[in-house]
């Protein structure tokens, strides 16, 4: 029984500027496990533990998916191994396109009962990914996913929904996307660093996956720089909390926002 | 009649946006409905061309509709499928993304068709940039959703997909205490972020959006994580978009991605003890002090 958790190594947009011209220049942003895939993994490594499963780390992407710090900062929290496909062609991928490369790189490993994800990303946080692969794989997919229990292949999962809490069962493989309060995530000490170095790390080549193509050709005609509203940036005193109060309420109310 | 563009529904039939923009692209619009039946019904007097419902019992959720959602939307290919911002609706949309193989794109600021391409002008990177794209082929989009689209006088014949539902039911509903909100309504809004001490401590900035009549909301930590809210009142990127009258972001430090939500707010207000936070950088009246101090010397001078 395999259970595979898909990670993504990234960068910060807050970290990034975007140019004059709209381009995003990425320079001063380090690279780094992505927010909340900690907690995804955390998560994927207790339901291991419970089913006595292989845990499986997945990433694809353009270069520098592969370097040896990043592989580490998914091992050292849980993976057995990593299995990684690292090619340029990926680094502007859309959202449908890296699905199907996990897609056919959890065909690929083969016997997998259970994807794991996180449920956005740092840097794109448009949250479909885990949905395409899913769609991608005939499986059912849960998004927000807040809880876990239950075996794989019988899992009892809870979701937030307005209002409340859903607690669903699924038979069979699913693909589940956590949220960000679904596991606590453990801080790698050296013990796990140090093991981290010597788990199996495998780099698949793109062209061995033969991932179908996408019905859609998609070109960038232009970029830009959004235009941000102007802030007044006006800093009130606070020596005085009731007069800053008065001013704040004055001001507030000459604008008409009160 | 082949259908232009493809609306996917989800357990509401909160669609009014998505039949806007569907309609601002020209031709047919079909929707597939993988909730109740009650809302394919409010769908189909909503004023779309055609409804095909999934028919899934009551105690399966709209998500193990996905296949016959694929198989409904791929079985008469549209140039644009369309989904709400729920998670229900994006796995749904996710299936007959994969299924189209289409491209898919959750910034659209604007839609059009130009020719044979749909042209998207797209938020990128938490929307701190924009790119223009354009597509040949099927485009999925998720958009918000809008409100419940109000009855257009007729209704159009509800059809049935026959695909089999995948194996997931419902087998619990707890309700959380938490009051559902929709953010997007409310005219002023209070951001409550981590600078806040304790859940109790809420009952002060309670009593401020009592004053101000404001609905409450928060950063993402302190609904995930932290579970003072529901997760239908954190702001930013992966979470609701507000443009009320007034924003007042209070213990906040002003992260992209948290800020990115209120872009649109026309007077922004925030309060934090560090005044190097970078929401200061980004407000129209800030207050670098005690929050403890500030917020009821706020509300007692708006009595």
């Amino acid at each position: 029984m395999r259970i595979v958790v898909a990670y993504k190594w990234t960068r910060d947009p807050a970290e990034a500027t975007v140019r004059a011209d709209g381009t995003v220049d990425w320079s001063r942003a380090k690279p780094g496990l992505s927010a909340y895939d900690p907690m995804a993994i955390e998560l994927a490594r207790q339901l291991a533990e419970v089913a006595g499963a292989e845990l499986i780390g997945i990433t694809a992407g353009g270069t520098g998916v592969a370097v040896p710090i990043a592989s580490k900062a998914a091992l050292s929290r849980g993976p057995d191994r990593v299995v990684i496909v690292e090619d340029e062609s990926l680094a502007e991928a859309g959202r449908s396109e890296l699905a199907a490369v996990l897609a056919e790189m959890i065909r690929y490993i083969g016997d997998v009962d259970l994807v794991v994800t996180g449920d956005s990303s740092v840097d794109v946080a448009a949250k479909m990914v885990p949905a395409v692969l899913a769609g991608e794989l005939g499986w059912p997919a849960v998004a927000e996913v807040t809880a876990v229990s239950g075996q794989v292949g019988a899992l009892r999962v809870e979701r937030a929904v307005p209002g409340g809490v859903q607690v669903l069962e699924i038979c069979g493989p699913a693909v589940l996307a956590a949220s960000a309060d679904a596991a606590v995530p453990r801080v790698p000490g050296m013990k796990a660093l140090l093991a981290a170095a010597k788990k199996p790390v495998e780099l698949l080549e793109l062209a061995a996956l033969k991932v179908p193509p996408s019905s859609a050709i998609m070109t960038v005609a232009g970029r830009s720089r959004p235009e941000r509203k102007a802030r007044k940036g006006q800093l009130i005193d606070t020596s005085d909390p009731a007069a800053a109060a008065a001013e704040l309420v004055a001001a507030l109310r000459e604008a008409g926002t009160l | 009649m082949s259908v232009n563009a493809w609306i996917i529904v989800g357990d509401q039939p909160a669609i009014g946006n998505l039949i806007t923009v569907a309609r601002s692209l020209g031709g047919p619009v079909g929707a597939v409905v993988a909730g109740p039946r009650s809302v394919a019904e409010t769908v189909a007097a909503s004023g779309v061309d055609k409804v095909v419902w999934c028919g899934a019992p009551d105690d399966v959720p709209a998500e193990a509709s996905a296949p016959a959602v694929a198989e409904t939307v791929a079985a008469d290919p549209p140039r644009v499928v369309l989904a709400g911002r729920n998670p229900g609706e994006r796995v749904l949309l996710g299936a007959a993304a994969a299924r189209l193989k289409a491209a898919v794109l959750t910034g659209a600021r604007t839609v059009s068709i130009d020719g044979g391409d749909v042209i998207v002008v797209n938020a990128v990177f938490g929307d701190i940039a924009e790119e223009t794209v354009a597509i040949c082929g099927p485009v999925a989009l998720l958009l918000d959703g809008g409100s419940v689209p109000p009855a257009a006088g007729g209704c159009v014949p509800i059809e049935e997909a026959a695909a089999a539902p995948l194996a997931m039911k419902v087998i619990e509903t707890r309700t959380s205490g938490f009051d559902q909100v929709d953010l997007g309504e409310a005219h002023r809004v209070i951001g409550v972020g981590r600078g806040l001490a304790a859940k109790e401590d809420l009952a002060m900035v309670e009593a401020l959006a009592k004053a101000v009549n404001a609905e409450i909301a928060c950063s993402r930590p302190v609904a995930e994580g932290l579970n003072w809210m529901g997760k239908d009142r954190y702001i930013g990127s992966s979470g609701a978009h507000i443009a009320p009258q007034l924003y007042l972001a209070i213990g906040i430090s002003g992260q992209l991605q948290h800020m990115v939500g209120v872009q649109g707010a026309q007077t922004i207000v925030a309060i934090n003890s560090d005044p190097n936070a970078a929401v200061f950088s980004q407000t129209d009246y800030g207050l670098v002090g005690d929050l403890y101090q500030l917020v009821p010397a706020i509300t007692a001078a708006l009595k």
